[in-house]
Parts: structure tokens; C-alpha cells; sequence
């Protein structure tokens, strides 16, 4: 079975997932969760096999690199990452409701990557800009960042359905009463933020040495490296804005919402102004 | 103190500031990725160069300003938490204790003290004890240090600042073409900025594009030669990824291009002598000793009338002046049109009997671009980088976590509690605290 083939079940396997989380959250029966979680995981080590499949591929195809290096390939990387740290949090809180909102963004991503029409999915090889060491730990890091706000976000939602129940009625109704409490999803968004914070930290670094070693200068102000600055200062806005002047909560859950839109538009957005670091020319 | 009550101090040493100043920056970065930047034309001249406008410098300064002095305000306050004694243990942090918390020992005095000691000083640092009014109580701690982590991060960013001021002030990026063949000393500084002359030269030795089959590049390559007094100082390869220094200069492989002069290659038979390879441009000469005659070459040209590439020459000589072309492909034209050669003499190579001239091929002539920089801010941004995410992980990933553990005679038994504190996440903390409590059980009943 080609990687391809898997990949398009592991979609179809994170679409299922996260019906079964919504049955779970509309039943509110944790069984539905069960399933939801264990089709999530069978889906993450799927991916992974495809992902390997596809490194390998490009071995055989004799143009040999790591399967991080176009918009095909960082898409179905950003999904796996977003999976990923969510299955952690859910291991690691025992709470499944965050599922509700995570899952679908990874199927979002995958979809995507296989149905848009801009989105070319062949194997090719590096251009010589490409060839670098550096490839790997820069995109790596960039997207593991890129998904811990990701699941910020979808916590940062969750918060504010579940702060809408709480400021309508006295008493919890339906699933809304099964989320996590309010305190543990602002733990949720910060530590999630934070985890962000240092991976998009480390992911700028990377790419300003491999810059240095590219073009001859560490930060060229192209607009990706600008926007992914911006990004950076929305967090660290965020993160000051809490330990100093105390935010939690409400604002909190907002700052996350805007910050996953600077992280998309630093992905996706940037693409259509021009610079280095366009995909899609 | 005086500092304590200076307005523009108390202004600059607020975080309000800082987050003002943040959305400033921030909006003054999205306004610059959506006008195109350095674009001369543009009526509003300092909008299409943001980066270097005074306006973001002005953010800039003040961003520093601000972070300085919101750092030394908060430093001594550090301090003190840094310096917080052991003891006495934080009023009522014994009252109310979960069960969990809670130990009750059967066994002696001394003994359950050495266990709550040791169990301390298996997990932390600078642990110690004192006897007090209501029973033994212990110390220990971990991760005193990690309060300096946003200092450490704080100075992180000042550094990465100083080392962009540096590198702007003193380094040098420009930018050379250099032919193959050729060599040049002289380098355009970037932004036009004028030129910079090398005291030493650089010769591109070979220029290779290599393709894939898809036509996306695969490599570039030029073979650089460094001359310094007329020697060959230095010969390597250049790459991209692959940087050469030389002389303190950075050299990069940062384009290439073909010159717009083209060479042909030209050689001519006499009965059965051929002549050797002749590279020749356009407005280029060369003589021909038996003929008494002087050839010049007219035009190079890759394609003519969908004929191929081809040459004009024109010969002058005692007898007389002709002009003609020369084709690459002279057989495959003259199979395609019969008799061609008589009805055009224009295009008969073999117009100057008894020579036959023909055209091996032609000849592009690459150019290699490079990027030539020094930047003397780098160490310092490097070493800022690394002790931003030294400071970054002490942040997010170690809190100061402090416990005390009071041993109090209540009857017959021993009752022990276990309490902590922390500068942060109190879930981490709860965890050590469990922790604690079952390796003091453990090792009680061991």
C-alpha cells in the first residue's frame, strides 16, 4: 500500500475520530470517547508509518530528503504534531474534551493538503537552498510549535463555550457540564502556550543559522520571518500579560484565538505576499 | 530609592509600557509586510523602509530603555526571594492540610528524623532542620535559581539588539558578478551604497548549474580561486549552504546568470588541414597569415531564422571583402533545401575558397553571482540566541520549589506534615509533594 493510500485513511480515520468525540460530548457517554481516542491513536501511528514510507520513497526515487520540504509534506506534519500533542494532554489531564475541537483541525489539515488543488503531492527533490541540515530541525521545531498553539486555540474555544454556559445558568447543562473546569483549561491554554513559546523560539533560531549559512544573513525581514516575529510578540505579549499584570481566563482564551490566526497567517497567509519562503511559485 | 520616585523612571519601568510598545512594534511589522518594501517609487519613502525608519528605531530604543529598567526595578525583589530565609516556615502552612499530607509514625524520635532527612535530601538541596516551640521542622528546596530566568532572557534580547546595531554599523554585505574566467576586486555594497574595493582578488575558475529532470535545480557551483599578490591564495568550491571565508569575508553562492555575450566556436579546413578551435565574440578579429586576409566577426547569433545558431563573418583580403554566414547545422539545411548554396551564397561557409569554415557551437558564458558580507554582530547574536533558550527552558520548565516537613510528638505517635511552596505551577509542586509523602512512608516502614 502506497504512503498516499494511508494517508487518506488516516483522514478518513480522523474524521471518525472526532464524530465519536461529538457523540461522546452530545451522549455523554465515555465510551464513544473510548473509540474516538483509540481510533486517534491508531491514526498517529498510521500516519507515522506513512510518513517513513514517504521518507524512504524519496530513497528509492534516488532524490533522497526527509518528507518536511513542501506545503504537502509540512501540512501532513503540522496534523501528525497536532494529534500528537494532543493524544500527550489527554494522557496526560485524563480528560477527552478537548478532542471535540482538536481532532477536526488535524483532519482540516490533512484534507486539505490532499484535496486543494495548489497543493502538489509528489515527491520532489531539493533545490539547492533546500539542501540543508538544518531542514529538518527548523521545520520539526517551527510545526511542533505551530501545534501546541494550535491545541491552545482549541482549548481557548472550549473556555469560552463553557464560560457562555456558565454566565447563561446556575447549573452545568448537557455536555457542556462534562468539560474541564475553567481552571484547568486556562492551566491547559498557558501550558500549551508556553510549550509553543519555546518550540516557535527555537524554530526562529534555526532558522536564522540556516539562513546565516544560506543567504549570508541571519534575518533578511522577508515577510515570513517578520510574521513569524509577530507571532512571537503576540505570545510573549500574552505571557507577560498574564505573569505581570495577571490575565486569566476570558482574555486569556481571546489572546489565544488571535494568536492562532497570526500562526496561520504566518503559514499559510505569507504565502501570497511575496519573499524567500514561498511554496507555491 | 531617589530612582523610586522619579515620574520618567515609574514610566519606564512599567509593563503597560512594554505592551504598548509591543503592539506598536507589532502593527509597524504587519504595515511592512504588506507595502513592499525598499521601493523607491512610492511617495511615502520612510513607509517602504520601515525596518531602517526612525520610527522603528525610536520603538526600538524604547523597548530597550524599558526592558532595562523593568529588569533592575524587579531585580531586587528577586534578590530577596533569592535570599528568603529557611525558616520560620510561611505562617499556616501547616494548618489545613490535606490527609494525603498527613503522616502518623510508630516508631522513635531520632529515628523518624533521619528518615524525613534523608528522604529531604534524596530529591533536594540545602536541606536542614530546627526545633521549634511545636516540633522539629525541616527544610529543602530546588530550583532556587530558576528565579533569575527571565533575567537571563531579558538580557538575551538586549544582546541580540547590540549585536544588530553592531552588525549594522560595521558590517559589510555586498553583492559581485564575476565572469567565468574572470576575476574582479571590487564589490557593490548593498542598497547602493557604493563599491568597496578588496585588497585581494577572487577569479571564477568554473561556473556549474546542474538540473534535475523536472528542470528544478539541483546545484550551483563555482570554483573560486583567492589571489593576494598576484598568488593563488586560496582555491575552493563554493555552494550554496556551503559559505567560503576568506580574509574575514564571507563568501556565498547567491545567484548566477548567463553574460549577454555569447562566444561562438569556429574552426576552417584547407584541403585537409583543419584548423584548431577559435572562440570568438562578436567585434572580435583574427588573421589568416596564408591568405594574406583578416577575419571579423559580425554576429553571434543562438537562433537565427529558426535555423539554428549560426555566425556572420566578413573577410577581408587583397582579392577581395566578402561577408557570409556560417550555420551550426549547414548539413541538416542543405539536405532540407537542395541547392540551396547556389541560389544563397550568403549562406555557403565555403565562400572564401579554398577555406570551409564551420561552427562547432556556441558558447554561454555564465556569470556567478556572490554575496560577499562580514558582520561583526554575530557572536553576539549567537550568544544571545543560546542564553534566550537557556532562559526560555528555565522559565517555563523549573519553578522554585520550597518544602517543609514539621515531625510533632502528639501522644504516643508521631505526626508528621508535609507542606510547599511555589513561585509557580502548583500542579508540579502538588506532584513533589505526593511524592515526598510516600517516599517518607516507604522508607518508615522499610
Amino acid at each position: 500500500m502506497s504512503h498516499l493510500m494511508i494517508l487518506s485513511v488516516v483522514t478518513f480515520a480522523y474524521f471518525a475520530s472526532f464524530v465519536l468525540y461529538l457523540f461522546r460530548m452530545i451522549f455523554g457517554k465515555e465510551l464513544w470517547g473510548r473509540a474516538a481516542s483509540f481510533l486517534a491513536w491508531a491514526g498517529l501511528a498510521a500516519q507515522t508509518l506513512a510518513l517513513l514510507l514517504r521518507w524512504k520513497a524519496s530513497y528509492d526515487l534516488g532524490i533522497g530528503h526527509v518528507p518536511l520540504s513542501n506545503l504537502f509534506e509540512s501540512m501532513i506534519f503540522f496534523a501528525w504534531a497536532i494529534i500528537l500533542i494532543y493524544l500527550v494532554i489527554e494522557w496526560r489531564t485524563k480528560n477527552r474534551s478537548i478532542g471535540v475541537f482538536a481532532v477536526p483541525l488535524a483532519f482540516l489539515a490533512m484534507a486539505y493538503a490532499s484535496i486543494s488543488p495548489d497543493i502538489n503531492n509528489r515527491i520532489e527533490p531539493l533545490i539547492p537552498a533546500l539542501q540543508s541540515n538544518w531542514l529538518t530541525t527548523h521545520v520539526v521545531t517551527c510545526f511542533m510549535g505551530y501545534a501546541s498553539f494550535t491545541v491552545a486555540f482549541a482549548c481557548g474555544l472550549l473556555y469560552l463555550l463553557k464560560n457562555l454556559d456558565k454566565s447563561n445558568t446556575e447549573k452545568p447543562s448537557g455536555f457542556l457540564g462534562k468539560l474541564p473546569s475553567l481552571v484547568m483549561l486556562d492551566a491547559l491554554i498557558y501550558q500549551s502556550i508556553a510549550l509553543g513559546f519555546v518550540f516557535l523560539t527555537i524554530g526562529i533560531m534555526t532558522g536564522s543559522i540556516w539562513a546565516h549559512y544560506a543567504w549570508g544573513s541571519y534575518w533578511s525581514w522577508d515577510p515570513k520571518e517578520t510574521w513569524s516575529l509577530i507571532t512571537w510578540l503576540i505570545y510573549a505579549i500574552m505571557l507577560h500579560a498574564r505573569y505581570v499584570r495577571g490575565w486569566r481566563g476570558k482574555r486569556l482564551a481571546v489572546l489565544a484565538i488571535i494568536g492562532f490566526v497570526c500562526v496561520l497567517f504566518t503559514y499559510l497567509g505569507v504565502n501570497y505576499l511575496p519573499g524567500l519562503h514561498s511554496y507555491l511559485q | 530609592l531617589l530612582k523610586k520616585s522619579n515620574p520618567l523612571w515609574s514610566f519606564f519601568s512599567s509593563v503597560k509600557l512594554t505592551i504598548v510598545l509591543l503592539v506598536l512594534i507589532v502593527l509597524v511589522f504587519i504595515t511592512a509586510t504588506f507595502i513592499p518594501q525598499q521601493d523607491t517609487a512610492q511617495k511615502f519613502v520612510w513607509l517602504t523602509d520601515l525596518y531602517h525608519s526612525p520610527l522603528f528605531y525610536v520603538l526600538m530604543g524604547l523597548l530597550s530603555l524599558n526592558l532595562i529598567i523593568c529588569s533592575i526595578n524587579r531585580f531586587h525583589v528577586s534578590m530577596k526571594q533569592y535570599k528568603a530565609p529557611y525558616f520560620p516556615e510561611p505562617p499556616g502552612i501547616f494548618e489545613n492540610l490535606p490527609q494525603s499530607q498527613l503522616i502518623i509514625a510508630n516508631k522513635e524520635m531520632n529515628k523518624v528524623s533521619a528518615t524525613i532527612e534523608s528522604s529531604l535530601k534524596a530529591k533536594y538541596r540545602s536541606v536542614r532542620k530546627i526545633d521549634t516551640k511545636k516540633g522539629r521542622v525541616f527544610y529543602g528546596e530546588r530550583g532556587r535559581f530558576s528565579i533569575f530566568g527571565v533575567y537571563a532572557v531579558h538580557l538575551s534580547i538586549l544582546l541580540i539588539i547590540v549585536g544588530a546595531v553592531i552588525g549594522s554599523i560595521f558590517g559589510l554585505a555586498a553583492d559581485i558578478n564575476i565572469k567565468e574566467g574572470e576575476s574582479v576586486n571590487v564589490v557593490n555594497l548593498a542598497e547602493g551604497k557604493g563599491i568597496h574595493q578588496l585588497d585581494f582578488s577572487i577569479r571564477c575558475d568554473k561556473f556549474i548549474a546542474e538540473f534535475y529532470e523536472n528542470g528544478a535545480p539541483k546545484t550551483y557551483r563555482s570554483d573560486l580561486s583567492f589571489i593576494k599578490n598576484g598568488q593563488v591564495a586560496y582555491q575552493e568550491s563554493l555552494l550554496v549552504n556551503h559559505p567560503l571565508t576568506f580574509e574575514g569575508l564571507r563568501f556565498y553562492q547567491s545567484s548566477y546568470g548567463t553574460s549577454p555575450e555569447t562566444k561562438a566556436v569556429v574552426t576552417y579546413t584547407m584541403g585537409s588541414k583543419k584548423s584548431g578551435e577559435i572562440v570568438l565574440a562578436a567585434g572580435d578579429t583574427f588573421d589568416l597569415p596564408e591568405q594574406n586576409a583578416k577575419v571579423t566577426v559580425l554576429r553571434v547569433e543562438e537562433n537565427i531564422m529558426e535555423l539554428g545558431p549560426a555566425v556572420n563573418l566578413k573577410i577581408i583580403s587583397p582579392k577581395k571583402d566578402i561577408q557570409f554566414w556560417v550555420f551550426k547545422n549547414i548539413d541538416d539545411i542543405k539536405a532540407a533545401n537542395p541547392g540551396l548554396l547556389s541560389k544563397v551564397p550568403l549562406f555557403n561557409p565555403g565562400l572564401f575558397r579554398p577555406l570551409v569554415f564551420s561552427l562547432n557551437r556556441i558558447e554561454q558564458q555564465y556569470y556567478t553571482g556572490l554575496r560577499v558580507v562580514s558582520d561583526p554582530g554575530v557572536p553576539l547574536v549567537a550568544v544571545g540566541a543560546a542564553l534566550m533558550i537557556a532562559g526560555l527552558m528555565i522559565v517555563f520548565f523549573w519553578s522554585h520549589q520550597r518544602f517543609w516537613v514539621r515531625m510533632e510528638q502528639e501522644e504516643a505517635k508521631i505526626r508528621i506534615s508535609v507542606a510547599g511552596r511555589s513561585n509557580r505551577y502548583n500542579a508540579v509542586l502538588q506532584r513533589q509533594i505526593d511524592n515526598l509523602c510516600k517516599r517518607i512512608g516507604q522508607e518508615l516502614k522499610a
